[in-house]
C-alpha cells in the first residue's frame, strides 16, 4: 500500500503512520532501527528495493530523503509517501521529497520521524558527502554507510572518504570483501603453515575492494603485496600467496565459482557467488559497532600498497 | 584433578588440534576484533549413518545445504551417506537434493548444489556387514585424495542407540575411528544417552573405547547452542533480572515442553522409554540447570559445565513421589481440528502399554538462592500446542495499597522465556484498567528475537554441525551431567514402574488431572502457554 501525501507536514506523516499501524493491528514498537537513505529520484526505487529485502532480516523504519528537488525558491514544500505492507518489506517506508528552504535543514526534518530509542543508520547508495560525519543526516547516525564504487568517480570519492574518515563510517567496498577474507583465512588455516614471502592480488581496474583487500593482506601479513589490474577482469579474480614450497592461490575467474590451488594437492572448487547489494546492506545493519579492522586497513594498510 | 579440569583440558585440546598447537602457529589473517568474518570449516567430510531417516531428511541434509549456501563449508567438503538402500552416488544425490530443496532455510541455488553434489558419495551396507565398512573406508580415502578432505571426518550417528555399540565397533575395526597425524575424526551421537544411569554409563564406555573423549559430540537438538547462549545473555548481561532471581522474590518456576504431535512412526523407540526419559532427563533438566545455576566464571564449556553440575548435584527429589509427580497417556480425541488416535491405538503399541506420554515432576534445589522454590517440569505429547518455555513466577507484592476489589484480577508477575516457537521473552505485570474505577489487571510486555534482530537464528542443526566441523567445544551435556540427570530421574522411574497404567488425558488438552492436582497441593497452577 502506498499513500501519497503531497504538500504535507511531518506531524501529518507521523499521524498517518500511527493510524495505519492501528488500522492494521501492528505494533510500531518492533522496529529495531531507523535507516535513513539519502538518494535521488532516479535511484530511489532500487534503493528501496534493497532496503526492503534487508528489512526482512531486520525490521526497521526506512526514511528515504530524495534530495534532488529544486532548492532555489523561497518557500518550503514537502511531498511525502508512506508505504506499508507488501510495498515496504518488514517495516514501513517514508519517502520525503523536500523542496527549497526545507532542504537546508534535513536533520530537523527527519527527527520527528525517527524510531524512538533505536539506533539510526545512514546509507548513501551512490553519491556520498565528502565528510559523512559532518553531513546533517550523517551526524545523527550511529553508523554511516557509503558506497564509493557506485558513485560517479569512485577513486576521488574514496580518497575524500578516507581523508575524513571517522570510526562510525564504513564503505561497502569493505563489506564486499567479507567472503573473500573468510575464504582466504580458512585457506591459511590448513597445514603446512609456511611463512608467506609475498602476495599478488588480481582484479578489475579502479575497483576499490581490490585495493582494500591488498591493504588488508599487507597489514595482516606484513609482506610486500602487489596489485595486478586489468580492464578485462570483473571484480576480484585471484589472490596468490608466495611460499617456499610454491604458490598457494585462490582464483575466481568467473562469477559463482572459486578454485583453490596448492602445490602437491588436487585443485579444489568452491561455490562463491558474488555478493549482492542486499547482502552487503544486511551485513552492515547487523553490526553497528565501529569496525577496528577496517580502520586499520584504511589508515595503516592503505599506504603499504601501490594504488596506481 | 576433577572432571571439570579434564573437561576444560579436552575443550582446549580439540580447538588446538585444529590449528596444530595454537601457540606455535596462529593464522595472521585472523583477528579477534574482526567480528565480520564468518568462521568457515576446514576441509573435511561428514558421514551420516541412517541417512534415509526422518532426521536426516528434514534436518541434517537441509542444514548441510544451508551451511554451504551461507559459504561456511570448505572447498574440500564431502558428504557420505551410509544406508541399506542399493543406491549409487547419483541416486543418493537426487534423494539429498529433493530433501534439501524441500526443507532448506536459505534460497535454493543450483551452483551451491553442484558443488555439494561433486562431493557426495553413497555406501550401501548394513551395520553388521564389515565389508561395507571397508568400502566406507575406501570412499573416505578417495575423498581425501580427490576432494582434499585431508583425513578429517565426522561421523553422524543418526541411528537408534542400540546400534551405537555395533557401529562404533565397526568403525574401530575398519580403522575409521583413528585419526592420522594432524587430522581429526569426530563422532556425533544424539540423545537419548541411555535409558537409565547404568545404560548411560555403558554407552559412554562403548563410545569412549573407540573415540577419544574430546572427539565425542553429544547432541541434544532440542537444546541448540543458540538457545543456551540466549538464556545466558538474558540472565548475565542484564541488571534487572539478577536481583530478583532468587527465593526472596520467586515463588516457583515452570518449565514446559509440550508437543502437539503423537508418537508418529517412532513407536519402536518410544514405547518403554516414555516422556520423562525422552525429554525431562536431557532437555528440561538442562533448561532447569541453566535457569537455576550461579554465574559461571566464563562462558567456556568447562566453566559452564562446572556451574551446571553444581546446581544439578543440589537437586532434591520430593519426599512423596505420589504427590509431586504425575504421568499420563493420551487417549483418542481431537487435536485442534484433527481427529487423532489414543496412544494405545497407535500402530506398534501394545494395548496394555504403561509407557507415559505425559510426565510432570517437582524438583527442589537445595541452595541458598533457591530454598523453598519448587521447579515444576512437565512434558507431553498431543498437548494443546507445540511450545517450550521457562516461566519464572514471582511472589505477590508484600503489601497492596488498594481495595481488594481493585486487585481481584491481578495474577502473579512472571518472566516467561519462550524457547520455541517465536523465541523471546514475555514479562507479565499488573496495570490499571483505563476508566474511573481503580482496577488492576495483568498485561504483557513482549520481546521476540524474530522481530528485533538482524539475523534470523540459524537452525539448531546448522550451528551444531558447524561447531562439530570447526571442533568448537559444544555446550551440550557432558557425561557427568548426563549421569547426574539420570540420578535425578532414576528413582522417579523406579517408583512409576510400580504403578501400572498412567492416567489417560484427552488428546489436545493440557495433560491429566493428576498434574493439576500436583500443583494445586502447593497452591499453584499451571500456566497456559
Amino acid at each position: 500500500m502506498i499513500v501519497e501525501m503531497p504538500d504535507t507536514a511531518t506531524a501529518e506523516i507521523s499521524r498517518k503512520i500511527d493510524a495505519l499501524h492501528e488500522e492494521r493491528g501492528e505494533a510500531a514498537l518492533g522496529r529495531v532501527l531507523t535507516l535513513l537513505i539519502s538518494t535521488s529520484e532516479e535511484e530511489l526505487e532500487e534503493a528501496l528495493e534493497t532496503a526492503n529485502a534487508a528489512s526482512r532480516e531486520h525490521p526497521c523504519r526506512v526514511i528515504a530523503i530524495v534530495t534532488d528537488g529544486s532548492d532555489a525558491g523561497e518557500h518550503s514544500k514537502l511531498d511525502a509517501q508512506v508505504r506499508f505492507g507488501a510495498d515496504a518489506g518488514a517495516g514501513e517506508i517514508v519517502v520525503l521529497k523536500p523542496f527549497d528552504g526545507l532542504k537546508r535543514h534535513l536533520d530537523t526534518l527527519v527527527i520527528p520521524l525517527l524510531v524512538p530509542d533505536a539506533p539510526v543508520v545512514a546509507w548513501w547508495p551512490s553519491k556520498a558527502p565528502e565528510d559523512p560525519s559532518k553531513d546533517p543526516i550523517g551526524k545523527m547516525a550511529r553508523s554511516r554507510i557509503t558506497d564509493a564504487i557506485r558513485s560517479a568517480n569512485p577513486d576521488a570519492s574514496f580518497t575524500a572518504l578516507r581523508a575524513h574518515w571517522s570510526c562510525h563510517d564504513i564503505d561497502m567496498s569493505w563489506t564486499r570483501l567479507t567472503v573473500w577474507r573468510a575464504m582466504l583465512a580458512s585457506m591459511l588455516d590448513q597445514p603446512p603453515h609456511l611463512p608467506i614471502t609475498s602476495v599478488r592480488v588480481q582484479g578489475q581496474s579502479h575497483y576499490i575492494p581490490l585495493d582494500l583487500l591488498a591493504a588488508w593482506l599487507a597489514v595482516r601479513l606484513d609482506v610486500p603485496v602487489t596489485i595486478e589490474r586489468s580492464d578485462d577482469l570483473n571484480a576480484i579474480t585471484g589472490v596468490f600467496f608466495e611460499r617456499e614450497n610454491g604458490v598457494l592461490s585462490m582464483e575466481r575467474p568467473y562469477e559463482d565459482q572459486a578454485t583453490i590451488c596448492q602445490p602437491g594437492e588436487s585443485q579444489q572448487d568452491v561455490a562463491m557467488p558474488m555478493r549482492t547489494l542486499e547482502e552487503c546492506l544486511s551485513e552492515e545493519m547487523r553490526r553497528l559497532d565501529p569496525d577496528e579492522v577496517y580502520a586499520e586497513v584504511i589508515t595503516k594498510g592503505w599506504g603499504m600498497v601501490d594504488h596506481e | 584433578m576433577g572432571t571439570s579440569g579434564n573437561e576444560q583440558y579436552s575443550a582446549q585440546r580439540s580447538t588446538a588440534a585444529d590449528q596444530q598447537t595454537a601457540s606455535a602457529w596462529s593464522n595472521p589473517l585472523r583477528d579477534p576484533r574482526d567480528l565480520r568474518m564468518p568462521r568457515v570449516a576446514g576441509p573435511c567430510s561428514l558421514v551420516i549413518f541412517g541417512v534415509t531417516g526422518d532426521l536426516a531428511k528434514k534436518k541434517l541434509l537441509p542444514a548441510v545445504y544451508d551451511l554451504a549456501n551461507r559459504g561456511l563449508l570448505p572447498a574440500g567438503f564431502g558428504l557420505i551417506g551410509f544406508g541399506r538402500r542399493q543406491w549409487d552416488n547419483e541416486e543418493f544425490a537426487n534423494f539429498a537434493k529433493e530433501n534439501m530443496k524441500a526443507h532448506c532455510r536459505t534460497p535454493f541455488n543450483e551452483k551451491t548444489w553442484e558443488h555439494l553434489h561433486d562431493g557426495m558419495r553413497f555406501v550401501t551396507g548394513t551395520f553388521d556387514d564389515s565389508e561395507a565398512f571397508t568400502r566406507l573406508s575406501d570412499t573416505v580415502s578417495e575423498l581425501d585424495r580427490d576432494r582434499g578432505t585431508r583425513g578429517n571426518h565426522a561421523f553422524y550417528m543418526s541411528v537408534p542407540p542400540r546400534d551405537f555399540p555395533l557401529v562404533s565397533k565397526q568403525l574401530a575395526d575398519s580403522g575409521l575411528s583413528h585419526s592420522t597425524e594432524g587430522a581429526w575424526r569426530r563422532v556425533i551421537i544424539e540423545k537419548p544417552f541411555g535409558h537409565d544411569l547404568a545404560s548411560a554409563k555403558e554407552l559412554d564406555r562403548v563410545v569412549s573405547e573407540v573415540f577419544e573423549p574430546d572427539s565425542v559430540f553429544r547432541i541434544d537438538h532440542y537444546l541448540g547452542k543458540e538457545t543456551v547462549q540466549n538464556l545466558l545473555a538474558l540472565r548475565f548481561a542484564n541488571t534487572m533480572f539478577e536481583p530478583v532471581w532468587n527465593a526472596n522474590y520467586v515463588s516457583h518456576v515452570q518449565i514446559t515442553m509440550a508437543e502437539d504431535i503423537g508418537i508418529g512412526g517412532r513407536a519402536g523407540y518410544y514405547d518403554g522409554i516414555g516422556a520423562a526419559r525422552d525429554v525431562i532427563q536431557n532437555h528440561l533438566i538442562q533448561l532447569m540447570a541453566l535457569t537455576a545455576m550461579e554465574e559461571p566464571v566464563s562462558f567456556s564449556a568447562g566453566d559452564l559445565t562446572a556451574e551446571k553440575r553444581k546446581v544439578l548435584s543440589a537437586v532434591r527429589l520430593p519426599k512423596n513421589l505420589a504427590e509431586h509427580t504425575a504421568r499420563g497417556q493420551y487417549s483418542a480425541g481431537w487435536q485442534g481440528s484433527d481427529k487423532v488416535l489414543g496412544y494405545l491405538d497407535e500402530k506398534g503399541i501394545s494395548r496394555d502399554s504403561t509407557t507415559e506420554t505425559y510426565a510432570a515432576i517437582r524438583l527442589d534445589v537445595d541452595t541458598r538462592r533457591w530454598a523453598g522454590v519448587p521447579f515444576y517440569l512437565r512434558t507431553g505429547k498431543r498437548l494443546g500446542k507445540r511450545v517450550t518455555e521457562i516461566a519464572v513466577a514471582f511472589k505477590p507484592a508484600p503489601h497492596l495499597p488498594f481495595e481488594t476489589t481493585a486487585t481481584r484480577e491481578l495474577g502473579a508477575n512472571a518472566v516467561v522465556i519462550r524457547v520455541q516457537p517465536d523465541e523471546g521473552v514475555t514479562i507479565r505485570f499488573g496495570a490499571k484498567v483505563p476508566g474511573t474505577a481503580m482496577e488492576v489487571r495483568d498485561v504483557s510486555m513482549d520481546f521476540s528475537y524474530g522481530r528485533s534482530f538482524t539475523e534470523a537464528s540459524p537452525e539448531a542443526y546448522e550451528r551444531l554441525i558447524l561447531d562439530v566441523l570447526l571442533g568448537d567445544p559444544p555446550l551440550f551435556p557432558t557425561t557427568e551431567e548426563v549421569n547426574l540427570s539420570w540420578n535425578i530421574l532414576d528413582p522417579i522411574e523406579d517408583y512409576w514402574s510400580t504403578l501400572g497404567q498412567p492416567q489417560p488425558y484427552r488428546a489436545g488438552t493440557w495433560g491429566p488431572a493428576q498434574a493439576d492436582e500436583m500443583l494445586a497441593r502447593d497452591g499453584n497452577h499451571w500456566r497456559m502457554p
